[in-house]
């Protein structure tokens, strides 16, 4: 018997609510991350690909891709500068993360996802809040890391806001 | 002449910085985001709840905000004898509920007002004090209170999107 696969279980931990900067910054990003995941969890692949928004093409399957491609792209690209090519994205499709969806793919960019956030975490270990660094095909501009911790946060909690409204269209689920 | 809500100049935050300096910059960037996701909207449409079966309108994410920004600034960091705005006893989520009887245009000047009662409220403290929540008993810093701030307005901020889009099809960050 085939069970099709669904968005797993997340066991999304509470973070500390007094302590140092990096732990708190670290804390709260990965509480979004779960937060992402948490608001995929039970659905199918087809669940997972429906623009339940009129007029938005966003989607919970779109909304992962999307935080992939972010992640490697300012974490790995932009700081670490490893060689490490663009997720999804293409000149052609830059918007492939969102809109290129394929339900028979759902499961491999839930691993993808995980995979890049664990290889993420493991190059940021190396950095501290006050290092910069430079970003921007067009025009250079320099950041810290502490500006980047808060931006991801930020980042993901406005998609996770986009998440909530999808998902409450698909089923009606709802919660922080 | 019928009041809309007002043009924002948003201010940015800035890419390099000591940590309260940044946090005050992604603050103030999300709370001009909200402002701007209203940007030239009537009262009626402010009310509208546009993304069913969400019950989410701008204004009620407005008085939602202004509600949050005394709670935790205010109210539980601060310790000030103020009251909640918005909700009773009877309605936990009045400031989302009652939206229809508001008056949109006294909803905005409360909300700015907030904002600069509760900018001074802190404005001598260190991201360090902490101070013991009086709903729940934790113990929590003001660092924890300006992170949470950041991401509650940036949540409700991506509610704002969708709200907006669907009231007339406006997007943009």
């Amino acid at each position: 018997m085939t069970i099709s696969w669904t968005a797993p279980k997340i066991d999304r931990q509470e973070g500390p609510l007094v302590g140092p900067e990096r732990a708190m910054l670290q804390d709260y990003l990965n509480w979004h991350r779960d937060t992402l995941l948490l608001k995929c969890e039970g659905l199918t692949a087809e669940q997972l690909g429906t623009a339940a928004v009129p007029t938005s093409n966003l989607t919970l399957h779109g909304l992962v891709r999307h935080l992939t491609k972010v992640e490697r792209s300012w974490f790995r690209q932009d700081v670490a500068g490893e060689d490490v090519p663009k997720l999804y994205s293409t000149a052609e499709r830059p918007d492939a993360d969102y809109e290129d969806l394929d339900a028979s793919a759902a499961e491999a960019d839930f691993a993808a996802y995980r995979d890049e956030v664990a290889a993420c975490d493991a190059v940021m270990a190396g950095y501290e809040l006050d290092d910069t660094f430079t970003f921007g095909r067009v025009e250079r501009q320099t950041m810290s890391v502490r500006c980047l911790y808060l931006h991801m946060i930020e980042e993901y909690a406005r998609h996770n806001g986009h998440a909530d409204m999808i998902r409450q269209a698909i089923d009606g689920v709802t919660g922080e | 002449m019928t009041w809309t809500a007002p043009v924002i100049d948003r201010r940015t935050e800035p890419y390099v910085g000591d940590e309260r300096t940044m946090l005050q910059g992604w603050l103030d960037f999300h709370r001009d985001t909200l402002l701007q996701k209203c940007r030239g909207l009537t009262a009626e449409q402010l009310k509208q709840a546009s993304v069913p079966p969400s019950g989410l309108t701008l204004l009620g994410l407005v008085r939602h905000l202004a509600l949050v920004e005394r709670s935790w600034f205010r109210i539980r960091f601060a310790g000030e004898d103020v009251k909640d705005l918005y909700i009773t006893d009877d309605n936990q989520d009045a400031e989302f509920d009652d939206v229809a009887s508001a008056d949109a245009e006294a909803d905005f000047a409360v909300y700015r007002a907030e904002l600069v009662a509760c900018d001074a409220a802190v404005a001598d403290r260190d991201l360090e004090e902490t101070f013991v929540d009086p709903l729940g008993g934790s113990t929590r810093s003001l660092r924890w209170v300006y992170i949470h701030m950041i991401e509650e307005y940036a949540r409700h901020n991506g509610h704002a999107d969708l709200v907006r889009e669907r009231v007339d099809g406006v997007t943009g960050d």
